[in-house]
């Protein structure tokens, strides 16, 4: 392909610009969801990879098998001695239960419902490494804390959960008993779990009575040198029969924390797939919108290429003029659809950041870039093979007389 | 050995299939061509002489016999060894001019070179050189519809001798333009036959035109005629 022959391509283009436009308009919408829904899905596929990482892979989890968020299950808890039985199975090195109930939370006169989640003092650090939490102001929580409370990330800010901002030292209720704010969390990155407050098992006790030592949650972590699936099994096999239950019929499982990731992860990446799939049909129409384009093109040209054939073009002289002229089509309407999926993701990612979505930000690695526009290109270049080779089998003899 | 022709068609037969009827546009031609002879092919519609100028300027092959450009068959080559030798062996000059409306007068006289892979300089300077030649050299940023149907027929000629053929073949060249532009520019082509030696086949249905030639040949139902 010679720079005169991309001129002339380029001359075409500019000469048909309606038809032009249009055309690449067509490529830029579906390249730009491609582009936007990929960097969505990045973004995601790096918070969780950072969540991992900060959780570590030694953790593992029990909890009731069953539908609802994870812990609120009354029908299931385990003993605190099951707990303790738990903690002594070979290859654990820590387990502690967690409270996990809904309670009305109120601020002023406010009042809202949100997750309490009861820990043991003595186990803090344990609890906030295994559910990726730090302390963001004041302190966390220790023996003896029994009103008080620390709280996720959103109770900080104005119009986020409560329409006024929490402050450490302020009160507030949780079922009409007065909590002390000692704390606050740094921000999760969704707004459901930053919304949780933290209290000792002894408040949760005093608020619940009835739930004492019944666990609806058991954090577990194994020893460095255990492998954390083959304990899962050991600790389900293990509880089973302590509990006197039959295989397969337990009231409870025993999942990894890598497991239960990699369910979150599969679950956005169908959801993700999915929507993939729609922008990729948009990108195939846009495809045939190429070739029908370019099939036009060859028609009303016909006479030129009986010109450019009569004074020495060769059929692949032919073909790669037009297999450029889509190419470029594509390739321009997948930089326009780069930018405008930018545009577009960045504006959503702003909004969601606001709404207190952290994990849903996009990401804009240089392949995503790269490979958009190289596949916008392809596309182009493909759909113009066709038409380009009608257009270099044409007879000079008989373009030349095409009016 | 006699006289060297550059052209020579041995029993030339074109044979078009329309449905379940075979044309035969050209019956048994046979023709010789001296390299720098002036050559009219004269013949009323229907005869055949599209065709035969299609044979002639390898942008056709023909149904039987033989045709040598230059001492080589042509007559069994396959598409892109047409391409690459009518590039460089043949000029066409067409009635209709055929240029391509979207290139300036300089981007078309070039066009022809960049198959022949000729650098981007050397077409620059050689086009610039042509279309001094036809007087154009002040028009040669303008496109084919700025230009009047004389000065694009001397574009087409300026295009048709940049890749300086063997042949110039000329099909009805002054059939769209006035008889005054028309003269000129049949004046112009007889320059290049007697100063530059070049050879032209010619045709045209206007025996005005054809006396210009050094011999005219008639085309009647396929085949060479003694008259029409």
């Amino acid at each position: 392909m010679r720079i005169d022959e991309i001129k002339y391509s380029l001359e075409n283009l500019k000469h048909r610009g309606l038809r032009s436009f249009l055309t690449i308009l067509s490529i830029v919408i579906g390249i730009a969801s491609i582009f936007a829904l990929m960097s969505f899905g990045m973004g995601i596929g790096e918070y969780i990879e950072a969540v991992a990482e900060e959780a570590g892979s030694d953790k593992l989890f029990i909890q009731a098998k069953g539908i609802g968020a994870p812990g609120t299950d009354d029908n299931f808890f385990l003993l605190d001695t099951d707990v303790d039985f738990v903690g002594k199975i070979n290859g654990v090195k820590e387990a502690s239960g967690v409270y996990m109930k809904t309670a009305e939370i109120e601020h002023g006169k406010d009042k809202k419902f949100a997750f309490i989640m009861g820990a043991n003092p003595d186990d803090m650090e344990f609890v906030e490494e295994t559910f990726v939490i730090k302390i963001d102001k004041g302190r966390t929580l220790k023996k003896g804390d029994m009103m008080k409370a620390v709280l996720g990330y959103s109770y900080q800010f104005d119009n986020k959960f409560f329409k006024k901002a929490i402050k450490v030292g302020d009160k507030i209720g949780i079922n009409k008993e007065i909590f002390e704010v000692i704390g606050f969390y740094d921000e999760l990155g969704n707004p459901q779990d930053d919304s949780n407050i933290y209290i000792t098992f002894d408040a949760m006790e005093e608020l619940y009575p009835e739930t004492k030592d019944k666990f609806g949650f058991v954090i577990i972590r194994s020893e460095k040198s255990e492998k954390v699936s083959e304990l899962a099994d050991r600790i389900q096999e293990r509880l089973r029969k302590e509990k006197g239950q039959e295989k397969g019929k337990e009231d409870f499982f025993v999942t990894t924390f890598e497991d239960a990731l990699a369910t979150f992860s599969t679950i956005i990446g169908v959801l993700n797939g999915i929507l993939l799939l729609i922008a990729l049909i948009s990108v195939i129409v846009a495809s045939v919108n190429i070739m029908n384009t370019m099939y036009t093109a060859v028609l009303e040209r016909t006479k030129e290429i009986g010109i450019m054939k009569a004074v020495g073009a060769r059929n692949s002289d032919i073909l790669w003029i037009f297999v450029f002229e889509s190419g470029f089509i594509g390739m321009t309407g997948g930089i326009l659809g780069v930018l405008l999926g930018y545009v577009i993701s960045a504006t959503i990612g702003g909004v969601t950041a606001a709404a207190g979505f952290a994990l849903l930000q996009p990401v804009y690695p240089l392949y995503l870039t790269l490979g958009c526009i190289i596949f916008s290109f392809s596309i182009g270049a493909v759909s113009g093979i066709m038409p380009a080779l009608q257009a270099s089998k044409l007879r000079p003899s008989e373009s030349l007389r095409y009016e | 050995m006699g006289e060297k022709y550059i052209l020579e068609l041995i029993d030339v037969w074109k044979i078009y299939r329309m449905g379940k009827i075979d044309i035969n546009a050209l019956r048994g031609v046979n023709l010789k061509v001296k390299l720098g002879e002036f050559l009219a092919v004269m013949g009323p519609s229907g005869s055949g002489k599209s065709t035969l100028m299609n044979m002639i300027g390898c942008l056709d092959v023909p149904s039987k016999g033989s045709i040598y450009l230059d001492g080589h068959d042509i007559s069994k080559l396959y598409e892109s060894d047409l391409a690459q030798l009518r590039g460089r062996k043949i000029g066409f000059v067409f009635q209709q001019f055929n240029l391509i409306p979207t290139l300036t007068a300089i981007e078309n006289v070039m066009l022809p070179m960049i198959f022949q892979n000729i650098k981007r300089e050397e077409r620059v300077r050689k086009a610039e050189k042509l279309l001094d030649i036809v007087k154009l050299g002040d028009r040669r940023y303008h496109r084919p519809t700025e230009l009047s149907g004389g000065q694009q027929q001397r574009v087409a000629i300026a295009r048709s001798l940049c890749n300086d053929p063997e042949i110039l073949l000329a099909d009805e060249p002054t059939g769209n333009l006035d008889s005054t532009t028309g003269q000129e520019f049949m004046q112009f082509l007889r320059k290049l036959h007697t100063e530059e030696g070049k050879t032209i086949i010619m045709v045209t249905h206007d025996r005005e035109i054809a006396k210009n030639a050094d011999r005219t040949e008639f085309l009647k139902d396929g085949k060479i005629a003694k008259n029409i």
